[in-house]
């Protein structure tokens, strides 16, 4: 096995707020490998945007990154002086959001953006630079982009504004990209063109995605190896397909059978009972335990489990994890 | 309820300019309340005899010039008789235009909170009733009465009451007039703005399907839902109304010389303005007692502000 | 009319110019309704004291009430309000605005040659209020809640607290009579004589632009002392208001997302601020600071006249003292036409900087 492209170790980010210390990412370990996908999975809250903006170090004032490691490319990044952190910033790691409309600045036209971003981090005139963005925005779809450079935001459609995002997000060839929520915004149908382009660039760049999402579908098709992410810390961690056909963290299972199927008659919908957890209050034990329908009182609600790993490149944080397994059984007898 | 009502004054005091606000404000109605005993109303020449209205200035010098303050120790019991009484024996701030300043600055404390309260709370009120039936009726009501509105916001306040008070007349009750007159617009567009979102609300709409008379309905479902911002915002307006009044005045547009008013008393010193330096009590007095009040309502105007509705930040 | 603009204008850079319409067709309307609201409260003084603005005070005095009645009917103060507005309309569209008590020659005259002394002061006193608003709100802004934040805004607190005749009256105080840095007026004497010699060309009507022009840079530094504390007395009250809003937009947009992206891509904190948050926060900026622009001339009235200066101001305070009403009208509707004017200009400004609105 080659040596991971991007190691995060122990991460640790607390938000001081007025109302008490907010624990978004408690204890977080995962690794990306060159010219994989990873994807961060979970529901809002659990932490998951917050780890991507503490790996680029973008977190705003009340944040701050309490203990852990980053280490891209063998430095470690929590370690960076500012600027040379923001030589990497849009250079090496790139990032892409959710909302584009947002995301952009609406009094600039995206021309000047993706310029931007490419005079900054290399050594080109605005001539060239120009031509390059035109190539981008080819190369990411966009229909007429000699035209289009001109254009502002607000006269693309959110498709093409997340093309655009991508475009520039490239623009200097980042080996590592971090997508948060890329296609939440986004029609279905358009969800698949964006997710369609972002493996063809990959595949032609080599570079590597972190895909940050709540959706097990997008997780389904383009991630390689997945993280489940709840309450602030990793409760499964494998690779995609070990996932969904034998996942062993409750949550895990319980995100994937309440996803509808048609192949299965189904009289009640299942779902995860209860709440995501106040960030400020997690419960004791495990943080999963008041909606775990394996939960065991006396163990689950008095310490929390340590992330295992059970089989190769398989982790989970759960006392009861061969209980899941036990019931996949049944139920698979069942069908 | 009372967690809430706790909550919220635990916030209004969190910012240490709000409890300078509330603080200032505090001081001032106390010198309004107590302005009888700070400055006795009584005739500097006869101190048995009380004045037939505090609010004109008893003389207390016939000099011409402005005279420094002195205080009590300057005074000589015994040649006078008595013990020295404040603003007629000896002056703390001073003397202009024969009138103590102590005096006016007291006093005008109540003419200030005078015209402040009664033109907000007055226009305010005009505001919100046209506000409210442009908001509430839509349609051409609304056109025509937001066109009234635009024209009277298009003449600047200033010189709209300076030529509404060359017609009244001059007098502190003119110009309050005058800042009424101009000054509800801002309430009114206000006010209709949130009734235009509550209007859609469903608990109006289900007022309006069990029959409930328009009238009620304004008054008792849309009305307390809107006129937290429109209190704040009137708040925010007492400021710039005393400087108007006070700068009225001071032209010699309001309060006439000698009334018991900031501006009136700063208006004595466009006589002198070449030796102001040596004068500087005559303006730095009644100045100071005009910013203070004034920094204290706006900075009560931003702690409301920013407690009940932080939208309207800025 | 407005309906028919908003249904039927189409879509795209037809979006634009229907709301510039829209705007240029309201004007005139608004206008309108201002000069009938000012003729209608000089209506309530009644023909006996309107007779003022026509006769001179003395003859008033003497005259008997046949008289008096004759003149009434000479001038068509009987005539029903109707009559008289036309009639007085027609007039100001013609440009006659009456005669001037306080200038003793007609009110066009009158205003004309005390413009430029306002248009000067106030054009300059934008610059203050600009430039010290707006830096030290995005300065506030990007230390929110840090000690410089609270001193800038304790700092604003009690600029916007300060009456400006309470402000100019200090400055005279300091500078004036106990430093005799600056002195009231619009010239000192020497000075004036120059200007009023026949050899100073008046192209501007500027004094200061004028004295440039004409080779004089002692008339320009002596009519630039004379500007200084009349400048500072008129930004005062005004930078602390847009200090407040420039701080508050700026709060609003660093909040954004697109900041973010900014910061993402790599860039340093100062092209994040300067070149990505500021543009997008002055918007809103402009409305608001073009209208404070046009309460600058309103506020002009005060302060010409604790400085002793000649202008619009001081003009129209002295008809107020002189009850002269024609002159009164003439102001009051000079200063409306400037604000509605003056709001059109920005609305349309704001339009064009905001390429959302401008290209629909």
């Amino acid at each position: 096995m080659p040596e991971p492209l991007l190691i995060v170790r122990n991460l640790k980010t607390y938000f001081y707020t007025e109302d008490g210390v907010v624990k978004a990412v408690d204890g977080v370990d995962f690794e990306v490998y060159e010219g994989e996908t990873l994807g961060i999975v979970g529901e809002s809250g659990c932490g998951k945007s917050v780890t991507s903006l503490s790996i680029m170090r973008l977190l705003d004032e009340k944040g701050r990154i309490v203990d852990g490691e980053v280490i891209f490319k063998g430095k470690n990044l929590l370690e960076l002086p500012e600027d040379e952190m923001r030589r990497i910033r849009g250079n090496e790691i790139a990032m892409i959001f959710q909302e584009p409309m947002v995301a952009l600045n609406p009094v600039y036209t995206i021309g000047d953006q993706i310029i931007e971003a490419i005079t900054l981090h290399q050594n080109v005139d605005e001539h060239k630079a120009r031509k390059m963005a035109i190539d981008l925005l080819r190369k990411v779809g966009i229909p007429e982009p000699e035209k289009r450079i001109d254009e502002y935001p607000h006269q693309l459609s959110g498709g093409m504004r997340q093309r655009a995002m991508i475009a520039m997000a490239l623009s200097c060839r980042p080996s590592l990209l971090i997508a948060d929520e890329p296609t939440t915004a986004l029609d279905v149908t358009i969800q698949a063109q964006i997710l369609e382009l972002m493996k063809e660039l990959q595949k032609e760049y080599g570079m590597a995605i972190i895909l940050i999402t709540h959706d097990m579908g997008v997780i389904a098709e383009t991630a390689d190896r997945v993280v489940v992410m709840y309450a602030g810390k990793v409760v499964e961690y494998a690779d995609v397909k070990t996932l969904f056909n034998d996942p062993k963290h409750p949550y895990t299972y319980g995100l994937l059978t309440s996803i509808p199927r048609l192949d299965i008659e189904q009289e009640k919908l299942k779902s995860i009972p209860g709440v995501v957890p106040d960030p400020l209050n997690f419960p004791s034990g495990c943080r999963f335990h008041p909606r775990c329908e394996f939960f065991e009182k006396g163990k689950c609600d008095v310490s929390e489990p340590e992330l295992v790993e059970v089989e190769k490149g398989h982790k989970v944080r759960c006392y009861f994890w061969k209980k899941v397994d036990e019931t996949k059984k049944i139920e698979a007898e069942k069908v | 309820m009372r967690q809430e009502t706790k909550r919220i004054f635990r916030r209004l005091f969190r910012n240490p300019s709000a409890i300078l606000g509330f603080s200032l404000l505090i001081f001032f109605i106390l010198v309004a309340i107590f302005a009888p005993l700070l400055a006795p109303p009584v005739n500097s020449f006869n101190p048995s005899m009380k004045l037939p209205d505090p609010y004109i200035m008893p003389v207390v010098s016939w000099k011409q010039e402005p005279i420094p303050p002195t205080t009590k120790k300057d005074v000589d019991p015994q040649k006078l008789g008595r013990e020295p009484i404040r603003c007629i024996d000896y002056h703390p701030f001073g003397i202009i235009g024969g009138r103590d300043i102590f005096y006016g600055v007291v006093w005008g404390t109540r003419t200030a909170f005078k015209v402040g309260m009664i033109v907000t709370v007055i226009s305010t009120l005009i505001g919100i009733t046209i506000g409210s039936i442009s908001g509430y009726f839509g349609g051409w009501v609304d056109e025509v009465l937001m066109r009234i509105t635009d024209v009277f916001l298009s003449i600047p306040f200033l010189v709209a009451a300076i030529v509404l008070t060359t017609i009244l007349g001059v007098g502190l009750d003119k110009v309050m007039i005058a800042l009424i007159v101009f000054g509800w617009m801002g309430s009114a567009r206000l006010i209709r703005g949130n009734i235009l979102q509550v209007k859609e609300e469903q608990f109006v709409l289900a007022a309006k399907a069990l029959g409930v008379r328009d009238v009620f309905i304004i008054t008792k479902h849309i009305l307390p839902n809107t006129i937290f911002p429109v209190v704040i915002q009137a708040s925010m307006r007492m400021g710039s109304l005393v400087i108007t009044a006070a700068a009225l005045s001071f032209l010699g547009l309001g309060a006439p010389q000698g009334y018991a008013d900031w501006g009136a008393l700063l208006s004595y010193a466009r006589d002198w303005m070449l030796e102001i330096g040596e004068h500087w009590y005559a303006i730095v007095y009644p100045g100071t007692a005009m910013v203070l009040f004034v920094l204290a309502w706006n900075l009560v105007g931003d702690a409301l502000r920013d407690v009940f509705d932080p939208r309207l930040k800025g | 009319m407005v309906e028919f603009l908003q249904t039927h204008d189409s879509g795209g850079d037809g979006l634009l110019t229907a709301y510039i319409i829209r705007r240029l067709l309201l004007l005139p309307l608004i206008l309108f309704g201002v000069s009938l609201i000012i003729f209608s409260m000089m209506q309530v003084l009644g023909p006996d004291k309107l007779l003022a603005a026509y006769v001179n005070p003395n003859i008033l005095d003497k005259a008997t009430e046949e008289a008096l009645e004759a003149l009434k009917e000479k001038y068509g103060l009987n005539d029903p309000m109707i009559v008289r507005y036309t009639k007085w309309l027609r007039n100001v569209l013609k440009g006659d605005f009456g005669w001037s008590l306080v200038g003793k020659e007609p009110v066009k005259d009158a205003i004309l040659e005390r413009l430029p002394y306002t248009v000067e002061l106030a054009l300059y006193a934008i610059f203050p209020v600009v430039v010290v608003g707006i830096w030290l709100g995005v300065l506030a802004a990007v230390n929110r809640d840090r000690f410089l934040d609270h001193f800038i805004r304790i700092f604003a607190v009690v600029g916007w607290s300060f009456p400006d005749f309470v402000f100019g009256l200090l400055v005279l105080m300091i500078f004036y009579s106990m430093l005799n840095w600056l002195p009231p007026g619009n010239l000192s004497n020497w000075a004036e004589e120059i200007v009023r010699s026949p050899e100073f060309h008046r192209y501007t009507h500027l004094l200061t632009i004028d004295a440039l022009l004409n080779g004089r840079l002692d008339v320009f530094w002596d009519a630039l002392r004379h500007l200084i504390g009349p400048i500072m007395t008129l930004s005062w009250l005004w930078w602390a208001y847009l200090l407040r809003i420039t701080r508050s937009s700026m709060l609003e947009v660093l909040n954004k997302e697109f900041v973010r992206t900014a910061r993402a891509k790599g860039l340093p904190e100062k092209v994040v601020i300067n070149k990505h948050a500021r543009r997008n926060a002055l918007i809103p900026v402009t409305t608001v600071g073009g209208a404070m622009v046009i309460n600058l001339f309103a506020g002009t009235v005060i302060v010409e006249m604790v400085f002793n200066r000649t202008g619009m101001g001081s003009f129209t305070a002295s008809a107020a003292l002189q009850l002269d009403y024609a002159s009164i009208m003439a102001s009051a509707l000079f200063y409306s036409t400037i604000l509605v004017l003056g709001n059109l200009i920005i609305d349309v400004l704001y339009a064009t900087i905001d390429p959302r609105i401008r290209l629909g």
